[in-house]
């Protein structure tokens, strides 16, 4: 293989990977807050896209603000979601809370096809143009986009965890939610923020990933795999952790190309049961031990 | 040699060393008391008797047979049996069917054989529900046997626990704190169940924090602090003992 | 005391009544949309019995079944259009899920909750993505086409009610085997294994070879289904082994109430009955009914999110109540009565 090419391929892997660093990291948020995993995140991710598609072909709101209209709007359902069905039964058995969130993915899904159709819908490039060549290699724009998105994420992200109030609370929860509650966190704030970020960047992934692939009602569940693969391959720990799983799985999937380019869809499944069976801690954690 | 025999057994988490080469003998058809403050490595030793936790070190033999490391299930199916510091029933199901679970290891009924109703599986069933009713009288559970064991007291909670681990006719029992969150009258209680049990045949040994339960019932008591065995007697010997008296008023000291 | 044998008598009475009216179904109803319906149910009812064993009794969650529906499925239905006579390829797609289901189970066994459901997720996914990609057996997207009717020499099932009689004999078959294992003692110890697995150990339970076997027992139960509806329908595509698919079984199971057989199946009448109500509401408009067929998936969705909101104990937990309404009247006049 020559070097362009490959180069192709480890680009087109960070930008997959990127995506899913953005869903791992939905996950990641959210189960450390709670300890649910969230099926819904997908939904998230969909609903991004959807109702950026909405708001600038249908109400023709200028591409930027349909963008930020569509995150906003997705971070207010997730939060939406959580007040109305997670928390009422936040204490009970796991069991009940991931049925919680299966049921709302099929709802978030059916929801989106009523409102806007079974069609997949296009968005156009956040800034039109001819792609980047860069040693033999293109790069789309929209590709510069997302990984501007991830790298602005991940500051955003770290800045909020060491410099607000919020992030130290959510930090706190992170590492310990009991000892936080002791000490006069407000852990159910902390829980509606998760949620309302969670949504958010899931939507953000869906918003930034929608010029290039289109949008439609029921990929949500696909791409939730995916991202929940990449969040166990960082072991659902740290948010840092998750964003490097992402990339590592998006250059995973890709470095199976060359071999068949059928497989690349049943990578991520294959991780997502090697870890889950192998190390499912993640790669970067060592065992916790449960307390008898 | 005893019925249970544990030799330097050892647990460490992390840097902690939570059991530290506890050695100590049980006898058949004795009560035997484990007492020490709190975080002494008391229920982590009983996890590491009962197979809950592997030891670093150490080796556990049950009648002769090299227990170590066994899983908790086959060392249930030799007739050691325990309960739980927190009381972990089967809230779910009523308070029959939690000690019929109990007397899982000496039922045979598999899925086949239930599935096809066989006569021996209805055999067992009927028998196994008339002893089940036996063993909740002996606690004085009969009339609520059809209740939900979730809707259960908590002292009721504590009793059913005890008739769930006696359905595996034990030759041993570990007892995690049983009096814990008792009241006067059902000590009481408590104190005369154990003394039946094991005039019945069934060796105990009890962890518990209430001196006067343990004073009372007790033959023999292993005192344990941080991790490490103190001492060891009769308990007239072990009220007196200096180490002892030290390690008491130390947390004592502290928590006032 | 004498509620307990009242309830007793009833619950035979209404099984009686109920084999009696599935026994009959098809020499009354001539309508064949409506017993093509029964049919699907009695399908279904074989594959919740199985994941009501693995999921409502020991509370090990699949998001995957469809799979081990989809292995039965194939195999039999490749195996039948090679010319393999129906007993045996029933018996090999049974078998194949069961191996499924073993390989699926013996890596899960330390995963619980989420992962666990990520996990069987994952598996029903990668099974897709097979019974997809590899052409050669089944037939890909398109599907296999052609699968002969169920049958042994002579005697064929080929019409509307001699399968509706095969499907039911089997699902009433199923439906009673599991009623025997759930009072008794494997039943226990599943139930058990939901409500502590370390009580459930400490009481002597085997619960890694517990779960071992009703995950297989489940997986082969949906094999089973899988082999029927395949010779039932005579055509299978990879769009009906789906996640969703899977998710909808869950739903049966969850509305059923967990650790309620009887209400599983309740759950399970209801819910593939639903979209096609004007079946047995005579004068439902059509309206209705297409309203409810494109709502079926948020009909799913909210009742997952209401039933574990509201109504834990699910439609089991209702009927439990009202029996005990009933027995607690009973006690009254009878203690008037002495
Ligand atoms: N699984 C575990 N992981 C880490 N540390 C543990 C674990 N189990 C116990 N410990 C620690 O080991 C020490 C002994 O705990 P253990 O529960 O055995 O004490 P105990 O004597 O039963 O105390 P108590 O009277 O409070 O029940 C404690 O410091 C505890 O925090
Ligand atoms: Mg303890």
């Amino acid at each position: 293989m020559e070097a362009s090419e490959l180069l192709q391929l480890v680009i087109a892997g960070l930008k997959n990977g990127s995506i899913y660093a953005l869903l791992a990291l939905g996950f990641t948020i959210v189960y450390a807050a709670t300890n649910v995993i969230n099926f819904a995140q997908g939904e998230f991710y969909m609903l991004g896209g959807m109702l950026a598609v909405f708001a600038f072909s249908g109400l023709n709101v200028p591409l930027v603000a349909a963008v930020a209209l569509a995150v906003v709007t997705v971070a207010g359902i997730g939060a939406l979601f959580e007040r109305l069905a997670i928390r009422p039964r936040k204490d009970a058995d796991p069991m009940a809370l991931i049925i919680i969130t299966v049921g709302g993915s099929l709802v978030f899904a059916s929801v989106a096809r009523h409102l806007f159709g079974s069609d997949a819908l296009p968005l156009p490039e956040f800034t039109p143009g001819p792609s980047f060549v860069f040693a033999g290699a293109a790069i789309e724009r929209q590709t510069i986009w997302i990984w501007v998105i991830v790298t602005a994420t991940v500051i955003g992200l770290t800045l909020l965890y060491n410099r607000t109030r919020l992030g130290r609370a959510m930090r706190a929860c992170m590492e310990n939610r009991e000892a936080a509650r002791l000490m006069g966190i407000d852990t159910a704030r902390v829980v509606m923020v998760s949620f309302a970020l969670a949504a958010a960047l899931g939507a953000l992934a869906g918003v930034a990933v929608t010029p290039l692939t289109s949008t439609r009602f029921d990929i949500g569940a696909g791409i939730a795999v995916k991202g929940f693969a990449a969040a166990i391959l960082g072991g659902l720990g740290s948010p840092l952790a998750a964003v490097a799983g992402g990339l590592l799985l998006g250059l995973i999937e890709q470095a199976v190309i060359p071999f068949s380019s059928v497989l690349k869809d049943v990578v991520a499944l294959a991780v997502l049961l090697l870890v889950l069976f192998v190390r499912p801690q993640g790669l970067f954690r060592r065992t916790r031990k449960e307390k008898v | 040699m005893g019925m249970l025999s544990v030799q330097g057994i050892t647990k460490r988490f992390g840097g902690l060393t939570a059991v530290d080469a506890v050695s100590f003998e049980v006898h058949e058809g004795t009560i035997h008391a484990i007492i020490g403050p709190n975080g002494a490595g008391k229920s982590t030793a009983f996890n590491l008797l009962t197979g809950f936790e592997k030891p670093d070190a150490g080796t556990v033999s049950f009648e002769g047979a090299t227990i170590t490391g066994m899983r908790p299930h086959r060392i249930v199916r030799l007739g050691l049996v325990r309960t739980f510091q927190n009381t972990v029933l089967f809230d779910d199901m009523t308070v029959l069917e939690n000690v019929l679970v109990g007397m899982h290891v000496r039922t045979r009924a598999g899925f086949i054989g239930s599935a096809l109703a066989l006569p021996r599986v209805r055999t067992e069933e009927r028998l196994a529900a008339e002893e089940a009713h036996r063993l909740l009288r002996l606690v004085d559970l009969g009339e609520v046997a059809d209740a939900r064991a979730g809707d259960l007291p908590h002292g009721r909670r504590r009793l059913l626990e005890i008739a769930r681990a006696l359905g595996s006719r034990p030759r041993l029992m570990l007892l995690d704190e049983p009096a814990a969150g008792l009241n006067n009258a059902e000590t009481a209680q408590l104190a005369e169940t154990l003394r039946r049990v094991r005039d019945s045949g069934v060796t105990i040994v009890v962890v518990e924090h209430d001196m006067g339960l343990v004073m009372d019932v007790s033959d023999e008591i292993v005192v344990l602090n941080e991790g490490r065995k103190i001492a060891e007697g009769p308990p007239l010997l072990i009220q007196k003992d200096p180490a002892v008296i030290e390690a008491y008023l130390g947390e004592e000291a502290v928590d006032a | 005391m004498a509620a307990v044998p009242a309830t007793r008598t009833l619950r035979w009475a209404l099984a009686a009544i109920a084999g009696g009216l599935v026994l009959a179904a098809p020499f009354v109803v001539t309508d064949k949309y409506l017993l093509r319906i029964l049919t699907f149910v009695g399908i279904n009812l074989i594959m919740v019995a199985g994941l009501s064993l693995l999921f409502g009794y020991a509370g090990q969650i699949s998001l995957g079944h469809a799979a081990f529906y989809g292995l039965g499925a194939y195999t039999s239905g490749f195996l039948a259009k090679l010319g393999v006579a129906w007993p045996l390829a029933l018996v090999a797609g049974v078998a194949a899920a069961a191996l499924g289901g073993l390989l699926l189970a013996l890596p899960s066994l330390r995963l619980k909750g989420h992962y666990l459901a990520m996990a069987t997720l994952g598996f029903g996914e990668i099974m897709l993505f097979f019974f997809t990609e590899t052409e050669v057996i089944t037939g890909g997207s398109n599907g296999l086409r052609g699968i002969p009717p169920a049958g042994l020499g002579p005697l064929v099932a080929d019409t509307p009610q001699t399968k509706y009689l095969l499907v039911w004999a089997v699902a009433c078959v199923v439906l009673l085997l599991a009623a025997n294992v759930v009072r008794r003692r494997p039943g226990r110890a599943l139930r058990a294994i939901h409500g502590s697995e370390m009580a459930a150990q400490a009481c002597g339970i085997d619960t890694v070879r517990m779960k071992v076997q009703v995950f297989v027992i489940s997986a082969a139960l949906g094999g089973l289904s899988g082999v029927l509806y395949a010779h039932y329908v005579g055509f299978i595509s990879p769009s009906t082994f789906t996640l969703h698919y899977s998710l909808v079984l869950v739903t049966m199971v969850a509305l059923g109430g967990m650790g309620s057989l009887a209400g599983a199946v309740a759950g399970t009448v209801l819910l593939t009955m639903l979209p096609y109500a004007d079946a047995i509401i005579p004068g439902l408009s059509r309206a209705t009914v297409e309203l409810l067929q494109d709502w079926e998936s948020d009909i799913h969705g909210m009742v997952l999110i209401l039933v574990m909101l509201f109504m834990p104990g699910g439609l089991a937990g209702w009927g439990r109540s009202f029996l005990a309404r009933i027995s607690v009247r009973r006690a009254r006049s009878a203690g008037g009565d002495a």
